[in-house]
């Protein structure tokens, strides 16, 4: 079975918050006002956060693209009381909305707060323009066509796509990628199966030194960083 | 001696009156619950920093002052202290009502309170790794069990009151060490996660317990009629102090041990951050400080009046303990990576107090009295009254109204 992972290279990215939008805009996540953006009440399956360190004029700013980790040893799944998230063989960590109570435990849980309540319901037209929706049929099944508010959600790998891209026998990680991998204007995102050593993401990490974010909170994700 | 018990009379205007005004309270509560349930948790304070809110903060302290009330009623049916005979039977019944509020406070903060079900298919639908699913276990067996324990008392089975006293207070301690258990294993959060947590729970617990059951006992027998009995009143003002210096060692211990490396920035933050005054004068402050101060003090700890103040500041600061531990304790900003994280991200967590959360709570509270007045007419849980009628029915709403006022006062 495929265990499937992502690698960022750090030294590629620039912080332009392409896979930010192009996640919202394949999974239909809701968008939110500046003030919910303050307030952390809007979603966001994937974000970027930037981490300075040192003072002017020796200033280093890393800008981190964080989807969810998708940890081999999720806390978010231990905490679930509702079996409402679990681990799929595959590895990637959903979520299941139907099942979830809205406890919120695991978002107390997770350390890397990739995880998100639904604060509201979405609305019908939010971006209040005239033009229509984009027309999506070419990209196959769309999973979340509407959601209700009072449940958690987070990131799934995109998993609609891997699932319909092995069902027409293509290679994921070449030919079939998570929005925000496809997105990336600089090909900083890597994706593709850590178990098998002649896919690209084995080979980056072998040839290159890479880390994970807070190993110590013995959670093994299956995200790795390339550092700059 | 052998004690008879009556139900309240419940004529009186002020009984009706206490009934209308807790009736609309209630009332106001559920329109603040709806409003939520169809606006989404947008109008609730939370967030994706602070995830809980005040409906978990009622709930973790209805469930400490439950467990106090049920060990009130172990002094007596399960060690033979028959002074305490006459508030006994008010005690238990308070604890069912109290874990009723708890269990409701947990349902409205969900954020699809129609699947409150899920939480109770033990074993089958739940994941029991899960301290909330080993919660529900240990909340739906304590409801049960106080209301069987309640149910022999009241039938004055007196063989099998003592075995299930036992089992009562023994699953009580076990609710509220779980109960700990949620904040104490959560490994992400610096400023919950710790081993101490259970027992600084059970700790919290008896020290509110023993203090409000100071004040339910002083009120109840001064409302009827009846002698205070001094020597009861000092040696459960003896336990409140050493069940405060407990609860004082275990939070030093606890702030002592997350000022070593890994979580020291947290600690500082909840020591000396923007919320820090809550834990300084509400906590600490009430909890500590002023109720010590008051019980050691040679002339004061003697004088009942004093006993009673102090007794009422536990209560009150117990729960600004529960509320420094959900709302700000969650506030602390988590570390994704080294370095200073720029923006919302690394912003600490802010708490808009909304008037739907207070109305919600204050709901919460009135729905208690509520059930616990309308309850009080229908059970035979009040000793005999010699004379006065008008006073009975005071009595009946009181033991349950100081923690109520305190609360909703504080949350505005």
């Amino acid at each position: 079975m495929s265990r499937w992972g992502m690698v960022i290279d750090l030294d590629k990215c620039t912080g332009c918050q392409a896979c930010t939008i192009a996640c919202k805009e394949e999974n239909n996540v809701p968008h939110g006002s500046p003030q919910e953006n303050i307030r952390r009440t809007e979603p966001y399956w994937n974000k970027v956060i930037a981490a300075s360190s040192g003072e002017y004029p020796s200033v280093n700013i890393e800008m981190i693209p964080m989807p969810c980790m998708h940890c081999d040893n999720p806390p978010c799944v231990q905490v679930c009381p509702a079996k409402a998230t679990y681990v799929r063989e595959d590895g990637i960590v959903v979520q299941n909305f139907r099942r979830c109570i809205g406890c919120k435990y695991c978002i107390a849980a997770c350390p890397y707060g990739v995880r998100n309540f639904n604060y509201k319901d979405q609305e019908e037209k939010e971006y209040h323009r005239p033009d229509p929706a984009p027309d999506r049929t070419d990209r196959g099944p769309w999973p979340f066509p509407h959601r209700t508010h009072g449940v958690v959600e987070k990131c799934t790998f995109c998993f609609h796509r891997i699932d319909d891209g092995l069902k027409k026998g293509l290679t994921i990680g070449v030919d079939v990628v998570p929005a925000c991998v496809e997105a990336c204007p600089t090909k900083a995102r890597t994706f593709g199966d850590l178990d098998d050593p002649q896919s690209e993401v084995s080979h980056l990490l072998a040839t290159r030194g890479s880390f994970r974010l807070r190993e110590t909170m013995g959670t093994r994700p299956k995200v790795y960083y390339l550092p700059k | 001696m052998e004690n008879s018990f009556v139900a309240l009379e419940g004529k009186s205007r002020g009984y009706y009156l206490a009934v209308a005004v807790l009736a609309v309270l209630t009332l106001a509560g559920c329109t603040c619950f709806g409003i939520s349930y169809v606006a989404g948790h947008q109008v609730f304070g939370s967030s994706n920093v602070i995830p809980w809110g005040l409906p978990i903060v009622l709930a973790i302290y209805l469930i400490g002052l439950s467990a106090g009330s049920l060990i009130l009623s172990s002094l007596t049916y399960v060690f033979g202290r028959e002074e305490y005979k006459p508030i006994a039977r008010v005690a238990v019944f308070l604890a069912i009502v109290l874990i009723f509020g708890a269990m409701i406070s947990i349902a409205v903060d969900l954020g699809r309170p129609e699947k409150f079900w899920r939480l109770f298919m033990f074993f089958y639908l739940n994941n029991m790794t899960s301290m909330f699913a080993i919660n529900g276990v240990l909340y739906g067996g304590y409801f049960v069990i106080s209301i069987v324990y309640f149910a022999f008392i009241m039938a004055s089975k007196k063989s099998v009151i003592k075995v299930m006293g036992i089992v009562a207070v023994c699953w009580a301690v076990l609710v509220h060490m779980g109960t700990g258990a949620i904040f104490g294993f959560v490994a992400a959060r610096e400023a919950w996660v710790s081993p101490i947590k259970p027992f600084e729970f059970l700790a919290a617990a008896l020290t509110s317990g023993i203090a409000l059951l100071i004040v339910v006992s002083m009120l109840t027998l001064k409302l009827t009629g009846r002698d205070i009995k001094k020597e009861i009143v000092r040696s459960l003002g003896r336990m409140l102090v050493v069940f405060i210096v407990i609860l004082f060692v275990l939070i030093l211990m606890d702030k002592l041990t997350h000022l070593y490396v890994p979580h020291r920035e947290a600690t500082l933050f909840m020591l000396a951050g923007r919320f820090s005054w809550i834990f300084w004068v509400l906590q600490i402050g009430l909890v500590v400080v002023a109720p010590l101060a008051i019980l050691v003090h040679p002339r004061l700890g003697k004088s009942m009046g004093a006993m009673f103040v102090a007794s009422l500041l536990v209560v009150v600061g117990i729960f600004f303990e529960r509320y420094y531990l959900v709302i700000p304790g969650a506030a602390y900003p988590q570390h994704y990576y080294p370095g200073n994280i720029e923006g919302v991200y690394g912003a600490v967590g802010y708490f808009p107090l909304g008037l739907p959360e207070i109305g919600l709570s204050i709901g919460i509270f009135a729905l208690l009295g509520l059930v616990f007045i309308v309850g009080l007419r229908y059970l035979d849980a009040l000793p005999p009254k010699p004379p006065k009628p008008i006073e009975e029915q005071k009595e009946a709403e009181e033991p349950v109204e100081p923690p109520a006022e305190s609360a909703s006062a504080e949350a505005e």
